[in-house]
């Protein structure tokens, strides 16, 4: 990724124009053509700089009301089989293993996931456990957003973020 | 909120897909049977009704210099939340930051260069809300199974439930 790619990212990142042009603004603004820039997406998108490219939606407004936590205690050595397993579920969205806190906190598999209500996060989870044979778990549901931001950001120039 | 049949073909295919081209809501209209413009014109609505918050690149924080980044988990005091999750959202390294109706009640993902700023940072929250440790769970990540923050918006296709 070069000083060129960075800035693309940088002028993209808050969103393009819904204008017949949308690249336009970035190609201007760097002295390239629009066809260089979308060639430099398409090769950063491909280099798995960008995850995707696309629209950041708004779940509660598009009818996914419920977001749920779920954290998940599992034999570790059978970890991997049932997070990949949860992966393949297009309700959840994140799917992770983490550390446990030995004696405070054994969960060690974390699950995110976007459904219509309530009633279809229990019924998904009940799915989830049956299907995998996990049966020790915890719904968290969040009831208060206070910050939700893209995790990666290209800052003016210097890099990445790093707190304050 | 009922979203109009044409509408959820445009938001799933521009969540999937989203044509890296000069022209690209022309693609996306020659893809669905649509005017370039009707294509701007359903998209300029979904963003005024706040179901689109933008078009962009999402990109991968490991590969911009972020090398860790954990999940905090606190107990606060109901009466000091609203205080404390002002803190916690301050820090530009927090990029998520929610109440969650459980015993350890705020939750929030950390990002940082290094270990040793991801120390420090935690270090700081932890100094600044007054927060004892004993009350905090730090749990970085093992292995990513997947995140993929995409929509199934076609119920005909894939049902309510599935």
């Amino acid at each position: 990724m070069d000083g060129i790619d960075r800035e693309i990212l940088r002028l993209t990142q808050d969103g393009i124009g819904i204008e017949e042009r949308p690249f336009l603004h970035a190609a201007r603004t760097l002295g390239i053509s629009e066809e260089e820039v979308v060639g430099r997406l398409e090769r950063l998108r491909d280099a798995g700089v960008i995850r995707r490219f696309g629209t950041r939606i708004n779940p509660r407004k598009a009818g996914f009301a419920a977001n749920a936590m779920v954290v998940w205690s599992v034999p570790r050595d059978r970890a991997a089989a049932i997070g990949t397993a949860m992966a393949e579920s297009p309700d959840v969205t994140h799917c992770y293993e983490r550390r446990t806190v030995p004696g405070r906190w054994e969960y060690n598999l974390y699950t995110v996931l976007h459904c219509r209500d309530r009633e279809a996060v229990l019924r998904k989870v009940g799915a989830l456990s049956r299907a995998t044979g996990a049966a020790d778990y915890r719904i968290i549901i969040s009831t208060e957003e206070f910050k939700r931001q893209p995790s990666g950001r290209i800052e003016p120039a210097t890099g990445p973020g790093r707190g304050q | 909120m009922q979203i109009d049949p044409h509408d959820r073909a445009l938001l799933q295919r521009v969540q999937d897909e989203f044509p890296l081209d000069p022209r690209p809501y022309w693609v996306l209209g020659e893809a669905l049977g649509m005017q370039e413009r009707e294509v701007m014109d359903r998209l300029e609505a979904l963003v005024r009704q706040g179901v689109i918050k933008h078009i962009a690149p999402v990109l991968e924080p490991e590969r911009l210099g972020v090398r860790s980044s954990t999940l905090i988990a606190m107990r606060v005091p109901e009466r000091r939340m609203d205080e404390v999750a002002a803190v916690v959202s301050g820090y530009d390294s927090v990029s998520h930051n929610y109440r969650r109706d459980d015993d350890y009640n705020l939750w929030f993902t950390l990002a940082a260069a290094s270990e040793e700023d991801l120390a420090a940072t935690l270090d700081e929250i932890r100094r600044r809300t007054g927060i004892p440790t004993g009350d905090v769970l730090d749990l970085p990540v093992v292995r990513r199974f997947k995140i993929d923050v995409r929509f199934w918006l076609e119920e005909e296709r894939y049902g309510r439930d599935r």
